[in-house]
């Protein structure tokens, strides 16, 4: 099972502080650990939200807002792709992370093809694995 | 410069363990995926499932302390994301505008951060890390 772990935002990743050297080798630490096992596919931080936007949809036009906004604790600083056995594999495995005090993550399974059912039609499976393949191959 | 198009869908926070998108939603969706694919725009993709199979780990305190889904505190969450390959913020803004979302969904754009980003020291601590993911250079 994949999974994506979420790194919520803080106070100080909105105000683009950027982490200590201290942090970035624990971190980096934790990682490698996590690339032995086989566990970690992918992870990257987001610059803050004052350099990004949001789009809203509606019938008429898409609306553009620019950022910063406002904080709260949905805001995502970052993101990790790890593939564990379970949910609780994921769990133990995040336990581990070299977070200080106040820090949280989520933890979200990813859609595979097999969950979908029958809304996936076989034509838009196979469109979906073609997709992923040319992605795979850049 | 790489993005990452956030998809937050209002009420997925609240989202039944098994739900699932339309056909028509998933089909709509494909032809939008396959559109930035064949611009040479998209790095990867994915789709999460509902926060009510997933978990938090917070670390208040230092201690890891886990909460399963749903979030009921939550007032947004993310459904699914974009990592795009563009030379702005307004490019990833104009790709955001083409997507066929619906009015209950918002898309948030974010920078990625490069290993370019960090200061000379902190790149030191970080080195070996585009490695670790497998992709030399990022």
């Amino acid at each position: 099972m994949r999974f994506m772990v979420i790194v919520k935002a803080s106070r100080d990743s909105e105000a683009g502080v950027m982490p200590g050297t201290e942090l970035l080798a624990a971190m980096g630490k934790f990682n490698e650990e996590m690339v032995r096992a086989g566990i970690m596919q992918a992870g990257e931080g987001l610059h803050p939200t004052a350099k990004g936007a949001r789009v809203k949809y509606s019938a008429a036009q898409p609306a553009v807002s620019l950022g910063p906004f406002n904080f709260n604790s949905d805001l995502v600083a970052g993101f990790w792709l790890i593939q564990t056995k379970s949910l609780d594999e994921a769990i133990d495995w995040m336990k581990r992370a070299p977070f200080g005090g106040g820090a949280e993550i989520e933890i979200r399974q990813v859609f595979s093809p097999e969950d979908f059912g029958e809304a996936l039609t076989p034509e838009l499976r196979e469109r979906g694995i073609r997709l992923r393949a040319e992605i795979e191959k850049k | 410069m790489r993005f990452m198009m956030l998809m937050i869908p209002a009420g997925y926070e609240t989202a039944a363990p098994d739900a699932l998108p339309s056909v028509e939603a998933v089909t709509a969706m494909m032809k939008y995926n396959e559109a930035l694919k064949e611009a040479g725009v998209l790095i990867t993709l994915d789709g999460l499932l509902p926060p009510s199979t997933g978990a938090r780990v917070s670390f208040a305190g230092g201690k890891p302390v886990v909460t399963d889904g749903p979030f009921t505190e939550s007032k947004e969450v993310i459904g699914g994301y974009w990592m795009i390959e563009v030379t702005s913020r307004e490019e990833a803004i104009a790709w955001a505008k083409r997507c066929p979302a619906s009015s209950n969904e918002v898309i948030e754009i974010r920078q990625v951060h490069e290993m370019a980003d960090f200061p000379p020291e902190l790149q030191q601590a970080a080195a070996g890390f585009g490695e670790l993911q497998g992709k030399p250079g990022r």
